[in-house]
């Protein structure tokens, strides 16, 4: 719920979900594109929970007879150089992809909306430091802390997610606590507390569903990220390791060795990621426009 | 404004402060101390000569006084030897920070050649054709991985042109034709990425301001079109584009890392890279050090810029 449309009458304000779904509905319906977006990631999820039952081949089974096979009807994205078939490949990397994404943003966005509500809500010293400490994580570019954390850690999936979480925590916190500021100056936060609300009560009930829009928004457009950067970790190698169908590590293992010969080694797995982030990018769109356009540019 | 100044470049010092103990940190984290993990690597170096080499990078003191040490070499701007080259990291920075400096300048200026003339037709030609165009192309720079454009832009470049970017880093003052050669498939390819979002932003804001009353008062009093977009309503546009550039300053620098490693520029994104995959921590140290405090140092500028874009903004 936006902050600007709650009436200080309305003490027990209640979270409206059906509200945000429906202010949802008539966005998509106005702009295509959200739908469209929203179809796609559809499609991503199906096709990884169901990526045991989609793909024609097992993704590490290889056939070196079957070499870098062009596009044909048995290999409809081709073979690479050790003969496994790429989209049966694509589809098992669309697992990692998503999940290094749902883990990390899931991981980055609590974290960073603890911080931010602890930071917002209290002000004072520690909301000093905390900031400082967010400024100084944000002074380093993302993916150059994400390489610097994977390579203390051990480059790997795991590593690979822990690093984009820290990489996105500062950018949520500092979101959520301006959420917080603006939210604690509704008067019936203040009725709250001059009723003897508890601190936890009041941010649940009354501070939290202020933020949840905004953290939302962010989430999902997060979500394209940090699938670029598991890709890019992967691309570097630093991120998933081989054999692992990872489409990062497609692209810069077979795809970059073998671009001239065969080209699609290199088209398809990068579509896969182009497709994913766009999808996420439009939706988090769409979410923004239809619950607080007040986010624009916000990224 | 000189207060604010002074001000922002105290508030600036905790912030690098913090952004060392992190770095700082982060290299000792590593399981086993850095010179076991990189001589079990090596394999060939005996525990005598280990304990040596300990010595003299110091590693054999307490935390505390390693960081203090090293925050001294910062600030003396004195940062000690790479582990692995044994070259002194200036002089290692004298060779990659010219690349990436002119990498990162070539790229912002295609990007904002490509993104505020963009955004400026999508906006006065709102709901056509070239504006959907426009949409399409930003929203697509943001989408397509960089180290994706950059392995098609080489290969398509080989296959249909035949043409290789010249092998061998030349500086700009050596050959200029032949570095321009090399830099400018790079830098258009994270121009076009940084465009994305400069292109958006532009095309919202322009939007918003050729509502203004003082528009429709140009409008009104026969100005021509040109004058009234690029004159009045752009001018008073441009800052949250600042501020947007501004944010991109951080993407652009990590955008620097791929794209040199795709087209084997030895800027600092490459030589970070190889220190950490490496683990030269001096190096990491340093490099990262080094950006964090451009980043700063650009987002002080970039703040600053607002007052000069809009005489309303008065800093205290």
């Amino acid at each position: 719920m936006a902050t600007a449309s709650a009436p200080a009458a309305t003490l027990a304000a209640e979270p409206e979900p059906i509200g945000r779904l429906s202010a949802l509905w008539t966005t998509i319906r106005r702009k295509p594109l959200g739908a469209v977006s929203a179809a796609i990631i559809a499609v991503l999820v199906f096709t990884a929970i169901f990526a045991d039952v989609l793909a024609p081949y097992d993704p590490l089974f290889a056939q070196p007879e079957h070499r870098l096979l062009r596009p044909s009807q048995a290999h409809p994205f081709g073979t690479d150089d050790i003969g496994r078939d790429v989209l049966s490949r694509i589809i098992h990397g669309s697992r990692i992809s998503l999940w290094v994404g749902l883990l990390a943003v899931g991981i980055g966005t609590v974290v960073g909306m603890i911080i931010g509500l602890v930071s917002g809500y209290w002000e004072g010293r520690l909301d000093l430091v905390l900031q400082r400490v967010m400024d100084a994580i944000q002074a380093i570019p993302g993916l150059i802390l994400a390489l610097a954390i994977v390579s203390v850690l051990k480059p790997n999936t795991t590593n690979a997610m822990i690093a984009i979480a820290m990489v996105i925590i500062p950018g949520n916190a500092r979101i959520v606590r301006g959420a917080v500021l603006s939210a604690k100056q509704n008067r019936y936060v203040e009725a709250a507390h001059a009723m003897g609300c508890r601190h936890p009560r009041i941010i649940a009930q009354h501070i939290l569903p202020n933020v949840t829009a905004p953290i939302l928004i962010i989430a999902s457009i997060w979500l394209g990220n940090a699938i670029l950067i598991e890709a890019s970790l992967s691309f570097l190698g630093v991120g998933t390791q081989p054999p692992d169908p990872s489409w990062g590590l497609m692209l810069s293992s077979t795809g970059r060795a073998f671009m001239e010969q065969a080209p699609w080694l290199a088209i398809f797995p990068g579509l896969a990621i182009s497709l994913a982030v766009l999808a996420f990018n439009l939706f988090g769109d769409t979410l923004r426009d239809a619950w607080d356009p007040r986010l624009r540019g916000t990224r | 404004m000189y207060k604010y100044v002074i001000r922002r470049v105290l508030m600036a010092v905790p912030v690098l402060l913090m952004s060392s103990l992190i770095v700082f940190g982060l290299m000792r984290i590593m399981p086993g101390d850095a010179l076991t993990a990189l001589m079990a690597e090596s394999g060939n170096v005996g525990e005598k000569e280990l304990k040596k080499l300990r010595k003299d990078l110091g590693l054999d003191k307490p935390y505390h006084e390693q960081y203090l040490i090293w925050l001294w070499q910062m600030v003396t701007l004195s940062p000690g030897d790479s582990i692995f080259t044994n070259e002194p990291i200036p002089v290692a920075l004298k060779k990659a920070v010219p690349v990436t400096l002119e990498l990162a300048t070539l790229a912002m200026i295609l990007g904002l050649a490509i993104s505020i003339p963009v955004g400026v037709l999508s906006a006065t030609r709102q709901d056509t054709a070239p504006d959907y165009a426009g949409r399409v192309v930003a929203v697509s720079g943001l989408s397509l991985p960089d180290f994706w454009l950059g392995t098609l832009v080489i290969t398509f470049a080989a296959i249909w042109f035949q043409w290789i970017p010249p092998i061998g880093y030349v500086s700009f003052w050596e050959q200029p034709w032949r570095n321009l050669q090399q830099f400018l498939l790079p830098a258009a390819v994270l121009g076009f990425r940084l465009s994305a979002a400069t292109m958006r932003m532009t095309r919202s804001t322009v939007l918003e301001v050729l509502r203004e009353d003082y528009v429709r008062t140009a409008w009104a009093k026969g100005l021509a079109g040109r004058i009234v977009v690029y004159k009045h309503a752009l001018k008073n546009a441009l800052i949250p584009v600042v501020t947007i550039v501004g944010g991109q300053l951080g993407t652009l620098l990590a955008g620097t890392v791929i794209v040199e490693t795709i087209f084997a520029l030895p800027g600092m994104g490459r030589l970070t890279v190889e220190a950490i995959l490496f683990r030269d921590y001096p190096v990491v140290q340093t490099n990262v050090m080094l950006v964090a405090a451009t980043l700063v140092t650009l987002n002080l500028l970039v703040d600053l810029t607002y007052a000069w874009l809009d005489p309303r903004i008065r800093y205290q």
